[in-house]
């Protein structure tokens, strides 16, 4: 039991085309000093969206796409998701893979909850004893809500937007994928050509930047990348299928 | 392992209208939705009230921390007609639920929504006590975001 209740700092950031929500437990740390915290957060984000935004042409990602520029040209954030695309695509199964995107390499699919997963470190650097971000749909967290309990996740049902099909207790990251917000832009890497087979994908794990790579890849894989997920050491899968089937790799903390 | 079915949380009013607009939706949960579906239990409805329906769900329950904050969603179009939904927290609990703006094309679709409304309110009172910090979900656009739940519990530092 916690003795610690003050209310949690919330803050939502638009950014990467979509919007950051921030929930941070302030704990004994002054009002000033979190916003700080989150001002410095979103920091990150905003660079993050400048170095990988592929809309823009004169983005590094955009120019290192068209070939214009060298890895050794690029920004020191770009290794960084490189490594984490090479890890992501291995631990897919190859059902990520930002290699095989149109137009060339694309860590679209990956940024976001790496970007995410980066302002929550910054957070927990600056000491705050607790923390959510949500980008834009892909939930990373460390410690837990005022309250004393675990973070819970709701998952958004995906033919209702203010529904939920399930929730989850979450310690790390929660991660969804599916068609239904942008329409047909999973593209499967066997083909290049759009394809999913999952009307909603959700992977919890240690790590906000694979489990949101390894929900792009199951909501592309459906069944066939559920059971590749499933051989993860720490992570799980939670599949709607086309038809409103569900199933799931078990290990996910589901609410009820 | 039909685990949720259909939540209907927080005050986005998109929801509603979502689960107002029943046609042509999804196919296994139906079940919790087909007493809603146009045709159903509701044809043999009470006649209407006027149109504008402010039926206040609010409840506070004993033991929530807070005062209580209201927010007010944006009024929808939903098909047929237009609605806003409200939601009270006490705490971080949803203890209310209203619909302040309803307006309807025709007197059957508002009976229907007369009927309905209720129904949904229960629903979300019923799935408050699953307290949510957030929710995940493809990744929207910062317009599809103001329509959002996650939206919702931003404006109401729910937490």
């Amino acid at each position: 039991m916690t003795v610690e209740s003050a209310p949690a700092t919330t803050h939502a950031e638009p950014v990467m085309g979509t919007v950051f929500s921030f929930t941070a437990v302030p704990g004994a740390m002054p009002a000033a000093a979190v916003r700080a915290a989150i001002a410095a957060a979103c920091r990150i984000l905003h660079r993050c969206g400048e170095v990988f935004s592929t809309w823009d042409p004169a983005s590094p990602v955009s120019r290192f796409r068209r070939g214009e520029a060298a890895l050794g040209q690029m920004p020191p954030e770009f290794a960084g998701v490189l490594a984490e695309c090479r890890a992501a695509k291995e631990a897919s199964g190859g059902w990520f893979d930002p290699w095989a995107m149109p137009g060339g390499f694309d860590p679209t699919g990956l940024v976001k909850g790496w970007a995410a997963a980066r302002a929550l470190d910054e957070l927990r650097g600056a000491g705050l004893p607790g923390a959510l971000v949500n980008g834009g749909g892909d939930v990373a967290a460390f410690g837990s809500p005022p309250d004393g309990h675990r973070w819970r996740v709701g998952i958004r049902h995906p033919w209702r937007p203010g529904a939920l099909a399930c929730v989850v207790e979450a310690d790390g990251a929660v991660a969804t994928s599916g068609p239904y917000e942008r329409g047909a832009h999973l593209i499967d890497p066997a083909t290049g050509r759009p394809a999913s087979r999952a009307a909603s994908a959700t992977v919890t794990g240690p790590h906000l930047a694979m489990a949101d790579a390894l929900a792009t890849g199951v909501a592309v894989g459906g069944d066939e990348a559920l059971a590749v997920v499933a051989g993860l050491d720490g992570y799980a899968a939670y599949l709607i299928r086309p038809d409103g089937s569900e199933a799931d790799t078990g290990g996910i903390a589901f609410v009820r | 392992m039909k685990r949720a079915g259909w939540y209907v949380v927080a005050g986005a009013a998109a929801g509603f209208a979502g689960v107002l607009g029943v046609h042509g939706l999804g196919t296994a949960p139906a079940a919790a939705l087909g007493q809603l579906k146009p045709g159903g239990p509701g044809a043999s409805a009470a006649p209407s009230a006027p149109s504008s329906a402010p039926a206040n769900g609010s409840a506070v329950q004993p033991g929530s921390s807070g005062p209580a904050r209201k927010a007010t969603g944006t009024v929808e179009q939903y098909g047929y007609g237009e609605l806003s939904v409200a939601v009270t927290v006490h705490g971080n609990q949803i203890t209310g639920v209203s619909v302040p703006l309803l307006r309807t094309a025709e007197p059957y679709s508002q009976q229907l929504a007369q009927q309905v409304i209720p129904m949904l309110r229960a629903e979300v009172l019923a799935v408050h006590s699953a307290r949510i910090d957030g929710v995940s979900g493809a990744t929207y656009t910062s317009a599809a975001y103001a329509q959002s739940i996650q939206s919702a519990l931003d404006k109401l530092h729910v937490g």
